[in-house]
């Protein structure tokens, strides 16, 4: 059976899965923006109000933090490489490395900003239907010329169907590989290619498939739409979400 | 009243390969026949050739009189269709989606889309699973989804491409019971298969194919003690002269 993976919708009744999706890639995008712009102390205040949205989702956490596990080894990645590479008056020499306190703070930063856009997104992937974020992105997308928006919106949800059915069969073909010793082989990117070959053609025979099934089932751009209704609750978020820029504004953590 | 008309089907593939060849084949509205052969015999794309999947090189096709070159969408709402592999049949992100997927594409009201969810929820037993995601279901519970996924767009005909296959005891029996109740309900049921022992006790048809042609066609207990002469086993208990009982009994 396949295993859970954070790209997924996770059923619930908390506020945030009650949102509006259009409120929620709305408030996904201000808050990027915000905490790429904010201190130590702004982004504290909005990492709080994430968390606290992510506890009410009630999603198995720890599973989640083994899901981002590689996510966090990039994170560490790009702390040690900003901190050694930032500018100011060393504090600690070893060998060739220099530490300055200002390189410290300045990795702590850009990895806090990073955790919090990935976990703003895990907030809002894990609470909103494909059918709705579909919708949502047709809605922000149609009044733009050119854009064929319905197109668009089926290759998000059709995305974000099938990345745990394409995780799920790397993790088939990789098993598959190592009970014939494929561990044996030291060289990565052997490895790789002998991965990356089977499943690029198993998820190419699949996407085949997946043009008949849609066919079977009478597929067109024309289709219905998925409701999109805002309600008190999406206005009194926005007015929330507002008030807090606002405030992290006026106490200059902006 | 025949609901499937074939006559002189053949097809050919691409690359220049015979898929079917010389099919004349008339079934009966409500009847539930099964079409045995052994790999490559022809079976897939005989049953793509009943939605439109796949439209003839040469010869007809007619669902309930439509001829289905001129009547695609409303054929694909007569002729629903599970395939093999339930996974590339799944689109939605939970259950309850994937149900909806059809009916949206028929432009329904948005209640009736909700409706016919409901109904088809109930008529595979899925309702405690309405908000789960596809891919975390098992084996029997996603075929019974596919059904349900085409039960919502309310078929005449269901076409089943071995509805069995890599399912378990438990599932085998999940399906056979949906599809025995579809059957019951009035639904014209078209099932392929190498393995009549699950399938052939609940079938009042019996087809057998090999290399693209229709080599035998007539009632199961006439036929099937010639099962294996086109590569199909033939049931256990019809070998040793039994009548064969259904898995669900």
């Amino acid at each position: 059976m396949a295993e859970l993976t954070f790209f997924s919708f996770y059923p619930g009744s908390s506020l945030v899965h009650q949102l509006d999706a259009r409120f929620k890639i709305f408030f996904v995008i201000v808050l990027s923006f915000i905490c790429l712009n904010t201190s130590f102390q702004g982004l504290a205040a909005l990492s709080t109000l994430i968390t606290a949205f992510i506890f009410s989702i009630r999603l198995p956490l720890t599973h989640v933090i083994k899901e981002l596990r590689y996510f966090l080894l990039l994170i560490v990645l790009v702390f040690v490489a900003r901190t050694l590479s930032s500018d100011g008056a060393p504090d600690v020499n070893f060998r060739i490395f220099t530490i300055s306190v200002n390189g410290l703070r300045s990795g702590l930063l850009i990895c806090w900003r990073l955790a919090f856009i990935v976990f703003c997104g895990l907030a809002f992937i894990s609470t909103t239907r494909s059918s709705q974020i579909k919708g949502a992105v047709q809605w922000y997308l149609k009044p733009i010329p050119f854009i064929p928006e319905k197109k668009i919106g089926t290759m998000m949800s059709l995305i974000m169907r099938f990345v745990p059915v394409i995780l799920d069969q790397a993790k088939e073909t990789l098993e598959a590989q190592k009970a014939r010793g494929i561990e044996n082989r030291k060289n990565p990117f052997y490895r790789l290619v002998k991965l990356g070959i089977p499943l690029i053609r198993r998820t190419f025979e699949q996407a085949d498939d997946l043009v008949l099934a849609l066919e079977a089932r009478c597929y067109s751009d024309s289709r219905t739409n998925p409701p999109l209704r805002s309600h008190k609750r999406d206005w009194l978020s926005l007015l929330a979400i507002m008030v807090m820029c606002i405030a992290l504004y006026v106490f200059k953590f902006i | 009243m025949n609901i499937i008309e074939i006559e002189n089907l053949s097809h050919r593939f691409a690359d220049g390969t015979i898929g079917v060849e010389n099919i004349d084949l008339k079934v009966r509205q409500g009847s539930f026949v099964v079409i045995a052969g052994p790999n490559g015999s022809g079976k897939t794309t005989l049953l793509r050739h009943l939605n439109g999947l796949l439209l003839a090189t040469s010869g007809s096709v007619k669902i309930a009189g439509l001829p289905i070159e001129k009547n695609l969408l409303q054929v694909r709402q007569l002729v629903g269709m599970m395939f093999q592999d339930a996974d590339s049949q799944i689109v939605g992100e939970t259950v309850c989606e994937d149900i909806a997927f059809g009916p949206e594409n028929l432009r329904m009201e948005r209640s009736e889309v909700a409706k016919r969810v409901h109904n088809a929820l109930g008529a595979v037993g899925l309702d405690h699973l309405a908000d789960q995601r596809p891919h975390l279901l098992s084996g029997g519970e996603k075929r019974r989804l596919a059904i349900a996924g085409i039960l919502a767009m309310e078929p005449k005909v269901i076409v089943f491409d071995e509805p069995f296959s890599s399912l378990d005891y438990p599932g085998v029996k999940q399906i056979l019971s949906s599809m025995s109740t579809l059957h019951r309900s009035g639904h014209t049921i078209v099932a392929t298969t190498h393995d009549l022992e699950k399938i052939i006790a609940h079938a009042d048809r019996l087809i057998f194919m090999n290399n693209g042609k229709i080599v035998l066609d007539g009632s199961p207990e006439k036929i099937m003690t010639d099962a294996e002469t086109y590569g199909v086993r033939q049931p256990y208990a019809s070998r040793l002269g039994h009548k064969v009982r259904s898995w669900l009994s």
